[in-house]
This record gives structure tokens, C-alpha cells and sequence, in this order.
């Protein structure tokens, strides 16, 4: 049987919640005790047991005694700095893992889009077939792919060479040769399906009677 | 299947060499040991207090209920009191709500991220599956000659312009024109003078990847503590200050179900009835929640 997840609410179960304390204080103070000697610092733990009366304290009562005035001596700025309650050390947990989900939710929405732009390159997927919510991310990430290719080319021409990289020599196979992107009337490729539609629509006037109807609309 | 890292090694209990490893270690087990911390508290209902001064000699402290209450009851030796004041389990009671909404709020975000790491790995995988195929234009620009490079500009501004125009094709047909005559409306949209669509307007440049706008709304995305649903939604199903001045929605030539307008009006009379002081109510049908998946939705 596999590790299952803990769900993190108070255990109800006392004989459970007991059991767990005992072993999950362990762990605690185990992994209180590794970072003291990996690190050499002073380090001092304190746990109130709801099950004994008299609190267990990490390492020793005169090693925590110790830590605790020099922890006293401290200005009330530098002991707060760094200082953490169970609800602040959550919600920065929260944002933490917000952020790195927004991120990584923006990578793949672009990474996402860049396989579609590709496809579309190719000739494997239709622009008319592409989500219309989806054509703004779309658009964008045609933008940012030609502002990189514009810049390349600069530094190119500005270095007067001819290629930055060895052209393949061996004879292009139908994978390697990239398909025609067209507009006008001798479209070749992929685009010959909406062809017609775009042609229409760019020759597209609005007649004034479509302009009163409009009026008469609103 | 060969291995990507060394794995889970065993490492020898002295103190480390490595000044910058040394900070990385320190940073990451005092944070391990926060978390430890914060779980035993919330599972066991424990009270905790851990002092840790970091190499560069600053103070990190984690305390549940605070550091300072754990560490007076150690320096005083004050037993926990077998039976709290009232006031005392009440204030328990309420942090211990605050502590399991950020719980579960925390397992929430977590769960997402795991979500959409999988999704990375998946779209990753993809792309490595295209790569193979041998297509250069998915190489990257630096690997590129210029002959390349130029043709693969050309492409790439035709099917820009094919997006542009289908993009604008959508937006004329979803986005109302509220002020006809108006050319700054249409221009906004790749439309000129409202007669020709224009292929090489920009509708891109403006926009950031994973804004949440009126075409592209996620319904999965966080939204904590929601005191009440958006749109002025209320406990009776209608909606309160809809009125045709201010609502963006509002159409002159839509006339509902009369039966739907003699039911709210029932309602509002009892509603009044009640002595509740309200504002005007619309007649108008309305959208109850999140808005729509697109914003033809409203028309």
C-alpha cells in the first residue's frame, strides 16, 4: 500500500492523536538536533504536551536556558523580524505556493501555445480550429517568436554573417522544409481552407443600409 | 530507465565546510523544520516554540500560539492549566478555525500546483515528441541561419495576420458597439472606420499572457475568502441596484417572460412586506455567480 496523504485537521481520535504526538515529536526534535550540528548554531525547542504536565525541552534545560538569554538580550525589532505564529508561517506558505503556481500556470499556458503555433507551422493544426478565447495568448506568443526572430536577424546582418549555424547539408526531407504560409490568391498549404473566408472578409464593406439597421439595433 | 539524480544519500553528521552549502542547508531545514512544527500543532493540538539562530547570527523563531506565551511558561516552569478560562478556549477555538482555513486553503493551492506540474511535464513531452521529427523552425532563433531566419519570419507574419483577422472576425461579433459612430470603439479590435478589418493591427501587443478578461475567465482559479458572490447576488435570487442607468448588460429590445416579471414583482412586494429597505430591483434577467465562460453569454 502506497504512503497516504494526511489530511491536516486536529486528530479526533485520542489513542490516534496520542500516538502520532509521540512520534511526530521524535521526528522534531531529531530534525531540531541535525540542523544544530550541520549548521553549528545555537537552537532551542520547546514542546508543550497536552498528555504531561511538565514540558519537554531540546536539548537541555541549560542549553535552552542559555539560548533563551541570548534571545532575551535582543533588540524587540530583530527578535520580531524573523519571528512566525502558526497563521503567518501558513499564509506565507500560501503565497509562496501561489506564486509559484501562477508562474508555472503562465509557462505552460506559452509552452502551450508555442506546440500550437508550431502545429500551425506545419501544417498539423487549422487557425479556425483554435479556441477563439484562446487567440489573444495565441497572438501573443506569435508576437514574442517574431520579435525574437527580428532580433536574431539584426545581430546577423549586423555581423555580416551569413549563419550563426552550419545550414543542413544533407538533402531536406518533406519534415524539413518548412510550408508555405500564405495570404494572397496562390496560398499554398495549410491555410487554403480559410483562404476564401479571410479574402472575403478584408474585402468586407458595410453598406449605409447596414449602418441604419446598426442605428435601428441600438 | 537511467537516473536522473544520485536520489536519497546519507549524509554524515558534522558540521559542513561549504559556507554557501552551509546557508542553502540552513535555509531549507529551518523552513523543513517550521513545517514540522506548524503539523504537530495542528494535528495534535500541541504548543510549540522553536529558537534558531541562523550562521549570520539572526534570529528565526516559529511559536503556536506565539513564542513569547511558550517561552514564559518555560522560563516561569507554569504548568498547562488542566481546565482554561472560558474567554481563553474561546479565543483557542476561534485561531484554531483561522489555522484550518489557511489548512485547507494551503492544500488547495498545493493540489493546483500539483495539477499543473503534470501538465508541464506532459506539454514538455510533447514538445520533445515534435523536436524529433526534425523540424528546424522549432529550433531555437540562435540556431538558426539567416535564410532560415527569413523565411521563417515570413510565415510567422501571415499566420499573424490570419490570427489578427480572426481574432477581430470574434471580437466584432461578441463586443457590442454601446456607442455607434464611434471609431475609437472599432479601432480598438483591428477595425478601421468600421469597414475594413485590418490584418496588420496589433491586438496583441497590449495584452499579457493570463490576464483574466471577458473572453478567457478561469473558473479554477483561487479565489479565498469570498464574503459574498459577485454581481450582488443576495439571499433572495435577486439581484439589488440593476437598474437599465449603470448596467452595462442592459438591453432596451429584450423583453423577458412576463410571467418571470409578475413572479419578482411578488417577491419584492413581499420582500417589502418584511420591512427590508432595498434598492430598485431590475426587471431584467440577470446572470447569478461567476461571469460567463465568454461574453456573448450576456447578449
Amino acid at each position: 500500500m502506497t504512503r497516504q496523504k494526511v489530511k491536516m485537521t486536529f486528530i479526533e481520535n485520542e489513542t490516534a492523536r496520542k500516538s502520532t504526538f509521540k512520534k511526530r515529536k521524535k521526528g522534531l526534535l531529531k530534525k531540531a538536533q541535525e540542523l544544530g550540528i550541520l549548521c553549528g548554531v545555537p537552537i532551542f525547542a520547546v514542546v508543550n504536551s497536552p498528555y504531561e504536565l511538565n514540558p519537554e525541552v531540546w536539548p537541555s534545560r541549560e542549553a535552552a536556558n542559555q539560548v533563551v538569554s541570548q534571545w532575551k538580550t535582543m533588540s524587540v525589532m530583530d527578535k520580531t523580524k524573523k519571528m512566525v505564529n502558526q497563521e503567518t508561517f501558513l499564509q506565507q506558505r500560501i503565497t509562496k505556493a501561489t506564486e509559484s503556481w501562477k508562474k508555472l500556470r503562465k509557462e505552460n499556458k506559452e509552452l502551450e501555445m508555442k506546440n500550437i503555433m508550431f502545429d500551425c507551422l506545419s501544417g498539423k493544426t487549422l487557425v479556425s480550429s483554435i479556441e477563439k478565447t484562446e487567440l489573444r495568448d495565441f497572438g501573443y506568443v506569435i508576437e514574442q517568436q517574431l520579435k525574437d526572430v527580428n532580433r536574431r536577424i539584426e545581430i546577423l546582418k549586423r555581423n555580416n554573417e551569413p549563419s550563426s549555424a552550419l545550414v543542413p547539408v544533407a538533402a531536406p526531407t518533406t519534415s524539413s522544409v518548412m510550408p508555405v504560409v500564405e495570404m494572397g490568391s496562390s496560398s499554398v498549404g495549410f491555410y487554403d481552407k480559410v483562404r476564401d473566408q479571410i479574402q472575403i472578409t478584408l474585402n468586407m464593406k458595410q453598406t449605409t443600409n447596414d449602418l441604419d439597421l446598426n442605428k435601428k439595433q441600438w | 530507465m537511467v537516473k536522473k539524480s544520485k536520489g536519497r544519500q546519507k549524509i554524515e553528521m558534522v558540521k559542513m565546510k561549504n559556507e554557501s552549502n552551509l546557508q542553502v542547508t540552513f535555509s531549507k531545514r529551518r523552513s523543513g523544520l517550521f513545517k514540522k512544527a506548524s503539523e504537530l500543532c495542528t494535528l495534535c493540538g500541541a504548543e510549540v516554540a522553536i529558537v534558531v539562530f541562523s550562521p549570520g547570527r539572526k534570529v528565526f523563531s516559529f511559536g503556536h500560539p506565539n513564542v513569547d506565551s511558550v517561552i514564559d511558561r518555560f522560563i516561569n516552569n507554569n504548568p498547562l492549566p488542566p481546565h482554561q478560562h472560558n474567554n481563553m478556549q474561546l479565543r483557542e477555538t476561534r485561531r484554531n478555525s483561522i489555522v484550518q482555513d489557511l489548512n485547507n486553503h494551503l492544500t488547495q493551492v498545493l493540489s493546483q500546483l500539483e495539477t499543473e506540474k503534470k501538465k508541464y511535464d506532459e506539454l514538455k513531452k510533447i514538445r520533445e515528441k515534435t523536436k524529433a521529427l526534425g523540424n528546424w523552425w522549432e529550433d531555437p532563433v540562435e540556431e538558426l541561419a539567416l535564410s532560415q531566419l527569413e523565411g521563417f519570419k515570413g510565415n510567422l507574419e501571415n499566420l499573424k495576420k490570419v490570427v489578427t483577422v480572426e481574432a477581430s472576425r470574434f471580437f466584432q461579433a461578441n463586443v457590442p458597439n454601446f456607442y455607434v459612430g464611434s471609431s475609437s470603439n472599432n479601432a480598438a479590435f483591428g477595425i478601421d472606420d468600421g469597414s475594413h478589418i485590418n490584418p496588420d493591427m496589433d491586438l496583441f501587443s497590449q495584452r499579457r499572457m493570463m490576464d483574466i478578461n471577458a473572453f478567457n475567465y478561469n473558473q479554477n482559479q483561487i479565489h479565498p475568502n469570498h464574503a459574498l458572490p459577485p454581481f450582488g447576488n443576495n439571499a433572495y435570487g435577486i439581484n439589488e441596484g440593476f437598474v437599465p442607468e449603470y448596467n452595462v448588460n442592459f438591453r432596451p429590445e429584450y423583453n423577458p417572460n412576463q410571467n418571470q416579471i409578475q413572479n419578482q414583482n411578488q417577491v419584492q412586494i413581499q420582500i417589502q412586506n418584511q420591512s427590508f429597505k432595498r434598492e430598485n430591483i431590475s426587471e431584467y434577467e440577470h446572470h447569478h455567480g461567476y461571469p460567463p465562460q465568454s461574453r456573448s453569454d450576456y447578449y
